[in-house]
């Protein structure tokens, strides 16, 4: 399974540092963790990776054909684990409680001792140990992947969905009629009062990312929320705004087109431009007992990592730039 | 060399005249079949899934993989067959979404949404397609 393209060291024992701990999300918080497959050079590193999974993973990682779509699947697992497994830590220790067999020799939960299921609609979930469900925070995540950047956002309670894409995609098709096929009039109506053509192939790039996000978010499939029957609006003020998107102060809502059951209003929406080459879009549950207005602009925080080998903080950085509903 | 004990019949083949690979008529299996002077053939078959369904022809089945390595800008020696699942060739949503919509225009048919969403295979797409023209035939 040894990539061509990646150096193999020479045979001494390789073992992994201990994984740096990370806050846990703050209320109404969402943390973006990022890797870029690219920066994966070191062979030893990759088998390292292989072992933090679940046979199940490994396997699946296995089946996936080409070298770098294996390594961004991967990477996307050792992603999860790692980025669960970091937060967890300081709780763990701050709750003053011993997971014996989740921990490794210095109080730190190993990222290979969690399990995952899928709920009933096929969306990944921790699947939490009897003992950790007093003693956790119930963790919500969610994962996205292009071949250039792998992305993990994480919640404490709140449903989470997220999409990347590159910044620089263009569909084949054309947009106009992608939108007219899948997205919901108003969509269509604002892409085809946009001018320039190139801005109407990057508009259309950030509603699909924002609509992923939101399916994604509601964890219930593509069927359970088709692109067609709802819209994302960008508002300022409750009106309808219909320029380009300067600043990060717009409101991101969603309004499903008919009273469908499962499509539902209560999210926030976040869109970041990542290290000048991605869009990210984040969507989070709103918890319907919070009231106060300071959650109409959602709170994130970015991290760049190569897993157990560095991490860099993006946020209140040039390689974060807010585009819109961020606080 | 299947030999069953207790009888008096042996099946032997001989150096097979030809070789034939057959996709066939069930999506996700693959048979091969030897034939033999003897008209007795052995038949392997490979696969896990089993759909009884109006199965693609292979035109079909060939014009759909084409469309895929067009839209993934695969190579054209790629290996994309009814097996490949769209995650496996690294396609993500809206990728299957302008697949599905060139499928659309090539075969002059019309997909649903929430039927373009289920396909996860390359033979789910061309089995969907081979129902969506007989539909538009018999109408």
């Amino acid at each position: 399974m040894l990539p061509s393209n990646l150096v193999a060291r020479r045979l001494v024992p390789f073992a992994l540092p201990s994984l740096p701990s990370a806050p846990l999300p703050s209320p109404r918080e969402a943390h973006l963790w990022c890797v870029k497959p690219d920066e994966l050079k070191d062979a030893s590193l990759l088998q390292e990776y292989m072992k933090i999974l679940s046979p199940c993973e490994k396997e699946n990682v296995l089946s996936v054909k080409g070298e770098v779509l294996q390594k961004c699947a991967l990477l996307s697992r050792v992603l999860v684990r790692t980025t669960l497994a970091r937060c967890l830590w300081i709780e763990g220790l701050s709750s003053g409680c011993l997971f014996h067999a989740r921990l490794d020799t210095d109080y730190r939960i190993n990222p290979r001792s969690f399990k995952f299921k899928k709920n009933r609609f096929g969306k990944p979930e921790v699947e939490w140990q009897h003992n950790d469900v007093s003693f956790l925070p119930s963790l919500q995540f969610n994962v996205s992947h292009t071949s250039s950047l792998i992305a993990c956002g994480i919640t404490v309670n709140d449903p989470i969905g997220i999409d990347v894409e590159e910044k620089q995609r263009r569909p084949n098709a054309d947009v106009l009629s992608l939108a007219s096929r899948y997205f919901s009039p108003p969509e269509v109506q604002y892409l085809k009062s946009l001018v320039d053509s190139d801005s109407q192939k990057i508009e259309f790039i950030k509603l699909w990312t924002l609509k992923e996000a939101y399916v994604k978010a509601l964890g219930r499939g593509f069927s359970g929320a088709p692109f067609r029957k709802f819209t994302i609006r960008f508002e300022t003020r409750g009106d309808l705004v219909s320029e380009k998107l300067k600043t990060g102060e717009f409101r991101i809502a969603v309004e499903p087109v008919s009273d469908h059951e499962t499509l539902t209003a209560n999210w926030q929406f976040a869109l970041a431009e990542i290290t000048g080459s991605h869009f990210a879009a984040i969507c989070m549950g709103i918890d319907e007992n919070d009231t106060g207005k300071e959650h109409d602009l959602l709170k994130l925080k970015v991290w760049k990592t190569l897993p157990y080998m560095e991490d860099e903080c993006l946020s209140d950085s040039e390689a974060v730039i807010k585009i819109s509903g961020l606080s | 060399m299947a030999s069953v004990a207790g009888t008096a019949f042996a099946v032997s083949v001989r150096p097979p005249r030809r070789l034939q690979q057959v996709s066939n008529h069930l999506s996700g299996l693959k048979s091969v079949s030897f034939t033999s002077q003897r008209k007795s053939f052995v038949s392997i078959r490979s696969a896990p899934r089993f759909r009884i369904s109006c199965a693609a022809k292979p035109e079909t089945l060939e014009k759909v993989c084409s469309i895929v390595k067009k839209q993934l800008a695969l190579a054209e020696n790629a290996l994309v067959t009814g097996e490949s699942t769209f995650v496996q060739l690294g396609a993500d949503s809206l990728d299957t979404v302008e697949v599905v919509m060139g499928l659309e225009e090539e075969f002059g048919i019309s997909v649903e949404e929430e039927n373009a969403q289920t396909i996860q295979t390359v033979q789910d797409a061309a089995d969907m397609i081979e129902i969506l023209l007989e539909k538009k035939n018999a109408a």
